[in-house]
């Protein structure tokens, strides 16, 4: 295994095995609290891993630091996500994750830059990223760094029309240091995607608005990984990343089933799931193990 | 004591670029608004620092937020319904909640744009804004202190609703600097305390002078910062006056009055009597019409105090 000074290097099996943690740690705070938005935090917990792991430059130790690449979860509701992944990456303690649902919790339900490390914005009414994102990344531009921005959309987030008003003033503006990942797993809480309000293709909707564009397997870590590393996709243009996943990606019993948006497991649910948890990390290990023999 | 009538948009886009020539970080963001707000010097003098968004004050916000995070202080003006009711989760969420520095400008504010009819009248911004925590409302009173509120407002830190007409009005003051939740005794009396705000404050000093051939001594206070208000100067005058008349351009219910009605009813209960635009949609017609048929006119004020005393 590779220690913490090394993460630059983590790829193929590692980073899922990171990821699969990162699933523990989401499913941990399921426990504490009784529920929470597990399908889109597992969803898109292949793109966000391979983010704080492999591509932001970020630092745990300094989280403000001037240079750093931002990070907006523009669809807040999959917040367990990211605190799962920050505190994998040693922003916060894992201890925290424990009190996820309770009164004055540091990790609430939708994210708080007051409260937490490595948090950018205040986001959880949906449509709101994508504009603060482009704010970000045209402050960040204007100060002639090479920061990048990094904002994560739902699929089904895309129907809030303020998303298309920053899409527009990101292309007119050029900013090319602005990347959008659409978490595409193509369900919502009332059903498909499609069926409550289409907005489909997406990746024609934003190259008709001037962004460079590209369908990608989003829960498969090596294209993820391969993507990211060509930002930006062509100079002068921001970059919107169509993540094709599946909801709830790695939880059986949820994988592909709309209403796991939401989840509130019993106690058998739970155990079941801690157990497939633990046999996916066990199978990780094999395979690294494998590699290096 | 009044003099020149002076554009208050072109007075406040002058301040923010003379602020400008100095503080680097200062930014200006334009839905399509940018000329109209007196930002013309600016767009010549620093084209980098003007980021032209369209019509889309939903986006412009969260984009301000976004700039706000690294640093800059972002300043974006238009026509007052547009920034406050049109954005307003924008506002809450991206500038409040995030405890941004962003400066928001509401134009053509109250019912300046008259003719225009209700969807351009502004008469909700008070309640509205002043609902969202950590957000300072301002409402100066004639050209000076916008200038001055102006630099005041893009050295204080966070997030700041200020609202501007658009007809011309009098220079009322002497230049000085602006002290964000101030209010200021404008004329001393014991018969009645008046609370008044932006440009209703030059109406307001010309009632008084009327008031007193009948025998009526008015105290008044300005208050140019709406939000969070100035307790002590209202409690200090209504101990001594025991009634309080609120005149704003802005509807009876939410704003400046019910302001008011908060602090004395919590602290020193007296009959306050509020001026303003009743709750309805505002006729359209000429600015002059609409002041004098809701009773914002010198006459009006005069006969609804002299009723109330």
């Amino acid at each position: 295994m590779k220690g913490a000074n090394d993460l630059e290097k983590l790829e193929g099996y590692e980073l899922e095995l990171v990821a699969q943690n990162c699933r523990e740690n989401v499913i941990r705070m399921v426990k504490a609290s009784g529920h929470g938005h597990i399908g889109g935090a597992f969803s898109a917990m292949d793109i966000v891993t391979a983010l704080y792991f492999r591509i932001m430059n970020i630092d745990p130790k300094q989280p403000k630091k001037d240079d750093r690449d931002r990070f907006v979860l523009s669809a807040g509701h999959k917040c367990m996500v990211q605190y799962a992944v920050l505190a994998e990456r040693g922003f916060v303690n894992k201890e925290i994750l424990d009190t996820y649902g309770k009164l004055h919790s540091t990790i609430p339900g939708h994210p708080d830059m007051y409260k937490l490390a490595g948090i950018e914005a205040n986001t959880g009414a949906l449509g709101h990223g994508l504009a603060i994102g482009t704010g970000m990344a045209l402050g960040l531009k204007s100060n002639r760094t090479n920061s990048k921005v990094y904002v994560v959309l739902g699929d089904g987030e895309l129907a809030e029309g303020s998303n298309w008003e920053a899409a527009a003033a990101a292309s007119h503006h050029k900013v090319d240091n602005l990347v959008a990942i659409v978490d595409y797993n193509g369900l919502q809480i009332s059903g498909k995607v499609e069926d409550v309000m289409n907005m489909t293709p997406i990746a024609d909707h934003f190259k008709a608005f001037g962004w460079s564009v590209k369908d990608i397997d989003g829960n498969n870590m090596k294209e993820i990984v391969e993507t990211l590393e060509q930002i930006p996709l062509e100079a002068g243009k921001p970059t919107l990343i169509v993540a094709h996943t599946i909801k709830c990606k790695g939880l059986s019993l949820g994988e592909n089933v709309a209403s796991y948006h939401y989840w509130s497991p019993t106690l058998e649910e739970l155990q079941k799931t801690e157990d497939e948890m633990k046999r996916n990390k066990d199978r990780l290990v094999k395979k690294i193990e494998e590699e290096k023999s | 004591m009044i003099g020149q009538m002076l554009d208050p948009r072109q007075e406040f886009g002058k301040a923010v670029t003379e602020v400008a020539r100095e503080d680097n970080s200062v930014v200006i963001l334009s839905a399509d608004s940018g000329k109209s707000s007196g930002f013309g010097e600016f767009m010549e003098l620093y084209p980098e620092r003007y980021y032209e968004c369209g019509i889309m004050e939903q986006g412009v916000i969260g984009i301000a937020s976004g700039l706000a995070t690294i640093g800059k202080k972002p300043v974006f003006c238009a026509i007052a319904p547009f920034v406050t009711s049109r954005p307003f989760e924008m506002f809450r969420n991206d500038l409040g909640y995030m405890r941004q520095n962003v400066k928001v400008v509401g134009r053509n504010c109250g019912f300046t744009y008259s003719e225009l009819g209700a969807t351009h009248h502004s008469l909700e911004d008070f309640a509205i804004i002043r609902m969202i925590p950590g957000v300072v409302v301002l409402a100066p009173q004639d050209p000076a202190e916008i200038r001055q509120a102006t630099k005041a407002m893009l050295q204080y830190e966070g997030p700041v609703y200020m609202r501007i007409g658009n007809p011309k009005i009098p220079e009322l003051f002497e230049e000085k600097a602006f002290e964000i939740g101030k209010g200021q005794l404008l004329s001393s009396g014991l018969d009645v305390t008046i609370v008044t705000t932006g440009s209703m404050t030059c109406t307001v000093l010309k009632a008084i002078e009327i008031l007193k051939d009948y025998g009526i001594y008015a105290e008044v206070i300005g208050m140019p910062t709406v939000w969070p208000i100035d307790e002590k100067i209202i409690l200090e005058s209504v101990e001594k006056t025991r009634k309080v008349v609120t005149v704003e351009e802005h509807y009876v219910i939410g704003g400046l009055g019910s302001i008011v009605a908060e602090v004395c009813s919590k602290n020193n209960p007296v009959p306050v009597k509020m001026l303003g635009v009743p709750h309805t949609y505002a006729s359209s017609g000429s600015y002059e019409e609409l002041l004098s048929y809701y009773k914002l006119d010198v006459k009006g004020i005069v006969e609804s105090i002299r009723d109330f005393v």
